[in-house]
């Protein structure tokens, strides 16, 4: 607790744009991206819940007439615009990258994340497809390692991709395995 | 080895003493009022027979075995139940005592099995030598992979128990509980009461009924500590695991190796800053779960040292993690930056990669500094938020099994992701040198 301040460097965005928790390590790793299609599911999403949230205010104020239901229908609109917005580029953003001995993932616009999760920690791989992700032919998958916060979720692969990717790291996973 | 083994005969009684008792907390006074005292002990007593009966007949299914380096617990009177348990994956032993199960000399076992959400399969009840002895050959064969000699176990527990390296005293337990929020502030809730009491006419027995048992709530918590925490020692058992023994009622002897040890956390409450005490705690996959009944779930099993000073704190915590010194840590502090997102707590914020572990401090009023040894390293994350971006800052996060992930905040993006870089390939080799 004694070491010296570590000198002020300041790396604004502008200053390093090349590096982010989205590309760490810019020329080193191959990203891949997931599927176009996530964006699409994405938007189905936020529509049905709007749709949702409309119907109720189109309920009350048949009911009651109010003034007030048909101001949160207008709230309820705005806000879709707003998560419309977060959630196209939030469903952009994903990538992942299966480097040699770790997996890494990355996703998210406002704030950032990157996961590294090492093969050798890997405890159970998850492929998960909901009906509306198998209406869009899209699956989740998902690494989960012996602690409970480690995030690794790869939303919108192809079922094929998906497969392909659980088998691969399966495999890795019992190469590298050991208990904890 | 031996078959089959029950467990002893009055386990039945001994938990359905423990099942009635919760059944007497749930209709209590409301069922006194309704039925009378007359009918009220028969109706106890009609319950305590049936679970009697039921326990009688679920004893005669439950039984353990030990086959190969698998333990295998039996149980169920309807859906019947063979659990197997690799031993390799144990992580730690714990024998409790229950204040009911100590006039007759019975302990249960508590195994610890990473990823279990709860202890795994409770042993209770046996003798307590027995229990010893269990707890001492499954440990010997969970560690047979590296000493490939299967006959320690007989002498191991022949041998004399070894004397304790350090107790904890007493008075320091009681003294540490009284120093903390709830009961700091109760002399003023009891005041309140009384004033109340003595110039407010209009106050109801009621409402005084119910501060009282607020307050008693609110104690309760320290002085169950201090029950629990009674008779703090710590020792060494065979293979240089440690051995924590802790409790004035309810008695527990854990018994947990270097290397099942996740992290490690020293906490520095404010209201202990007079004394200049500290408290330890140890984070072991698939223990801080809430047991199934969740009955347990109080009891705080995760001590290292309950309280200490930062001399007694050097000396014990390198049986846990040899070679860490807490007061030689060399971290680095955030960058002037994080003044505008973190304005006070900048000065306490720092974090470095120390020679065997990942440290971060963290916390103004409760300083808490969390390390992680490079071999207990799950997964390594990075987040930079909105606010963090337009600074340079980024977040660092270190997971690990059975604790919340050491989080170094506010570290320059460089250094982050140089530091995200250098952790995983620590970690990677920590975990070879480790098999």
């Amino acid at each position: 607790m004694t070491e010296p301040r570590p000198e002020a460097v300041l790396h604004t965005a502008s200053a390093d744009p090349a590096r982010s928790a989205l590309d760490p390590w810019p020329g080193e790793v191959t990203w891949r991206p997931v599927s176009a299609r996530l964006v699409g599911l994405e938007l189905t999403r936020i529509a049905i819940s709007t749709a949702v949230m409309l119907a109720v205010c189109a309920v009350l104020w048949f009911l009651t007439g109010s003034w007030w239901a048909v101001s949160a229908g207008v709230v309820v609109l705005a806000f879709t615009v707003v998560r419309g917005v977060v959630g196209v580029r939030a469903a952009r953003s994903y990538g992942y990258a299966e480097r040699e001995r770790d997996l890494l993932v990355r996703h998210g616009r406002m704030v950032r994340h990157l996961s590294i999760v090492p093969y050798a920690r890997m405890q159970f791989v998850d492929v998960v497809a909901g009906p509306l992700e198998r209406a869009f032919g899209l699956a989740t998958v998902q690494l989960h390692t012996a602690a409970a916060a480690s995030d690794a979720t790869i939303p919108g692969l192809e079922p094929a991709e998906a497969a392909r990717l659980r088998d691969r790291l399966a495999a890795l996973g019992e190469d590298a395995g050991e208990g904890l | 080895m031996l078959g089959r083994q029950r467990l002893h005969p009055l386990s039945p009684v001994l938990k359905s003493v423990r099942t009635l008792f919760l059944v007497v907390a749930a209709v209590s006074w409301r069922g006194l009022q309704n039925l009378g005292a007359d009918r009220y002990a028969l109706v106890l007593l009609g319950l305590l027979v049936l679970v009697l009966l039921y326990s009688a007949v679920a004893w005669r299914f439950t039984g353990y075995e030990v086959v190969g380096r698998e333990l295998r617990i039996h149980e169920g009177v309807l859906f019947r139940r063979t659990r197997a348990v690799p031993l390799e994956r144990l992580q730690s032993i714990e024998v409790v005592q229950p204040v009911l199960a100590r006039p007759a000399r019975l302990a249960e076992l508590k195994l610890d099995v990473a990823g279990a959400g709860k202890a795994e399969a409770p042993l209770a009840f046996l003798p307590l030598a027995e229990a010893d002895a269990l707890r001492t050959r499954l440990l010997a064969l969970a560690s047979r992979t590296a000493a490939p000699a299967a006959e320690t176990a007989a002498p191991e527990a022949a041998r004399p128990e070894e004397p304790d390296l350090y107790r904890v005293d007493n008075n320091d337990v009681v003294v540490s509980q009284f120093l903390t929020p709830p009961v700091m502030f109760t002399p003023l809730a009891v005041l309140y009461i009384v004033g109340q009491l003595a110039f407010n006419s209009d106050f109801g027995v009621f409402a005084v009924a119910s501060m009282v048992t607020a307050v008693a709530g609110t104690i309760g918590a320290p002085v169950m500590r201090i029950l629990n925490f009674w008779n703090f020692r710590i020792g060494r058992a065979a293979q240089e695991r440690l051995r924590i023994r802790h409790g004035l009622l309810e008695t527990r002897s854990q018994v947990v190796g270097a290397q099942r040890i996740q992290s490690l956390a020293v906490t520095w409450p404010l209201l202990w800053r007079g004394k200049g005490w500290l408290r330890v705690t140890l984070a072991v996959a698939g223990q801080n779960a809430v047991s199934a009944d969740g009955q347990q779930s109080r009891a705080e099993t995760d001590r290292l040292l309950p309280v200490a000073t930062v001399d007694t704190a050097r000396a014990i915590i390198p049986l846990a993690l040899p070679g860490l010194d807490i007061t030689a840590l060399r971290l680095s502090p955030v960058p002037d930056q994080a003044r505008w997102l973190a304005p006070l707590r900048r000065r306490v914020l720092a974090a470095g990669l120390t020679e065997h572990a990942f440290a971060t401090v963290d916390g103004l009023l409760t300083r808490q500094l969390t390390v992680v040894p490079y071999a207990r390293i799950q997964s390594v994350r990075v987040t930079e938020g909105p606010w963090q971006r337009r600074l340079g800052l980024a977040t660092v996060y270190v997971d690990v099994a059975g604790s919340t992930p050491a989080a170094a905040a506010h570290r320059p993006l460089a250094e982050a992701f140089t530091w995200a870089d250098e952790l995983t390939t620590r970690a990677r080799a920590a975990r070879a040198l480790a098999v």
